[in-house]
């Protein structure tokens, strides 16, 4: 049986396979993701006060809270100053405002990569690139006046 | 050509040199280093035996990483981050290093450490050098790992709180709880040798 | 007995952590308050005696035979040259098939390649600021880039 199969397999048939074999590997790659995602960006400010001196400032989400307790930060409340919505694609980058001084502009790479660049008063400060699949999610920060904080949230809703 | 033939030469010069694959000139930078390194590790282990294993690993892992070497620290630095990560990865294979959980948490931000009696005397004071050096070495195998670790990281790396926070994956008011719980075991150990010492 | 925030605060001052309002506080505090005062000179004693401890410590082997170890590790670890074997009927259909490999290779690599980005795992960051530093909690899968900018200034309107 053996040797039957070692004749039969000359070098233009195994060519063949490993066209076959390419093919199979490289379209799914080349068909993969070429949808956007649905991403919420949030600007938030980190303090030890029970209260922010801001009325429109609401106590930012359980879940975000959460996540951020988990991070080596030392305040102990965040309150949501802005939230928007992103529905990016890998087409072009989006540019959301979420305050007079603070920008971010997030491009879909392929896949779950986004490139998230941080604009600070207009000027660009930070740009990072990440694997954002659902649930995870991305805390840009910084230290604000006072001894408190500024973040920039950015999760994948879909 | 051997490292004694590189005596002269600066760190830079014979980093570059090693970097190129002259074996002679890293091992002049060894034996400028070896000690500080040696050091190092023996402050986080408490082991001859465990910090020259690791200290001739982190040697042999630089060599392995020296074309990444970018010269934005000087090379001891380099060198040192390079031997405590080792030290770190080593504790917490060892399952020395607890993790961080909310009992530990709270052990060390509610602890003995707050209720003890502030020292009022310099409990330092007119001890020799060696002496010193004798109560301190007894003083640091008397404390855990993570109390030790923020230690060394903060007094002997100089790292600032958010630094040791990152290396050690805890947060900040962890990092400087167990730092004041270290430093006020410290100076009680210290006192009481020098009250034993009295009687 | 002292408020266990004000002693860490304390300590953060010593270290030079506090913000320069906080500093001068704490500085306040110190000049009226006998224990704040003790503590913050226990905090410094401490400090003191460790500061150059680690300077006496020697290596206990020679410099010879230390580095003799280190030598033999380096060239255990080092790449070996492959050592020629007899050409077996599989090895002569692979290089048949290696140019063909190849070929297909270059093509899917140069595919990623004019592709914006891979899409393979791991956080990039390009900055502006050499004070910023990323943290990963893989177990809430957040990833946090702390910026030094802007130091005394906010984006958000707390203030």
């Amino acid at each position: 049986m053996m040797a039957a199969m070692r004749t039969q397999l000359k070098p233009g048939g195994w060519m063949v396979w490993v066209v076959a074999f390419c093919c199979l590997f490289t379209a799914p790659v080349l068909l993969a993701d070429t949808a956007g995602m649905k991403l919420e960006a949030q600007l938030l400010w980190g303090t030890n006060d029970a209260t922010s001196p801001n009325p429109k400032h609401k106590p930012v989400d359980e879940d975000i809270r959460k996540k951020l307790k988990e991070l080596p930060l030392k305040w102990t409340n965040y309150f949501e100053e802005t939230r928007k919505s992103l529905d990016v694609t890998e087409a072009a980058a989006k540019r959301v405002t979420l305050s007079d001084r603070c920008d971010i502009e997030v491009k879909v790479l392929g896949g779950s990569k986004i490139e998230v660049t941080h604009f600070g008063k207009g000027e660009k400060v930070v740009k990072q690139t990440q694997n954002l699949p659902k649930g995870e999610m991305l805390v840009l920060g910084g230290n604000a006046p006072n001894s408190t904080a500024w973040l920039v949230i950015l999760k994948r809703v879909e | 050509m051997t490292g004694h033939e590189h005596s002269s030469a600066d760190d830079e010069a014979l980093v570059r040199a090693a970097q190129q694959g002259n074996l002679g000139a890293f091992e002049e930078l060894v034996a400028r280093h070896r000690d500080k390194i040696y050091a190092r590790a023996f402050s986080m282990m408490r082991n001859e035996e465990e910090a020259l294993d690791l200290s001739q690993e982190a040697w042999v892992k630089a060599w392995q990483r020296l074309a990444q070497f970018q010269r934005e620290s000087s090379f001891g630095t380099w060198m040192t981050r390079i031997v405590i990560n080792l030290c770190l990865d080593q504790l917490r294979k060892q399952k020395r290093y607890r993790t961080e959980s909310l009992e530990a948490i709270d052990e060390e931000s509610g602890g003995v450490e707050r209720q003890m009696p502030v020292l009022t005397v310099n409990p330092t004071e007119r001890l020799e050098r060696a002496e010193l050096r004798q109560r301190i070495e007894i003083a640091l195998d008397q404390l855990s790992y993570e109390h030790r670790t923020v230690l060394v990281l903060h007094e002997f790396e100089e790292m600032e709180y958010k630094e040791i926070a990152r290396v050690m994956e805890c947060s900040i008011g962890t990092v400087m709880s167990r730092l004041f719980y270290a430093r006020r075991k410290l100076a009680v150990i210290l006192s009481d040798l020098k009250k034993d010492e009295a009687t | 007995m002292m408020d266990g925030d004000v002693q860490i605060k304390l300590q953060s001052f010593v270290d030079g952590e506090l913000p320069e309002g906080e500093a001068r506080a704490m500085a306040n505090l110190m000049a009226q308050d006998r224990e704040a005062a003790a503590l913050v000179a226990e905090l410094k004693y401490t400090r003191q005696a460790l500061s150059g401890h680690e300077k006496g410590v020697r290596l206990p082997e020679s410099r010879e035979f230390f580095w003799s170890k280190i030598q033999r590790e380096i060239e255990r670890t080092a790449p070996v040259a492959p050592v020629p074997r007899p050409v077996s009927w599989l090895v002569r259909v692979r290089r048949i098939l290696t140019p063909v490999a190849a070929v297909a290779a270059v093509a899917i690599a140069g595919f990623i390649a004019t592709r914006p980005a891979s899409a393979g795992s791991g956080v990039e960051t390009s900055l502006s600021d050499p004070g910023a530093f990323t943290y990963r909690d893989f177990a809430s899968g957040t990833t946090l880039v702390w910026l030094s900018y802007p130091a005394e200034d906010t984006l958000a309107d707390g203030e």
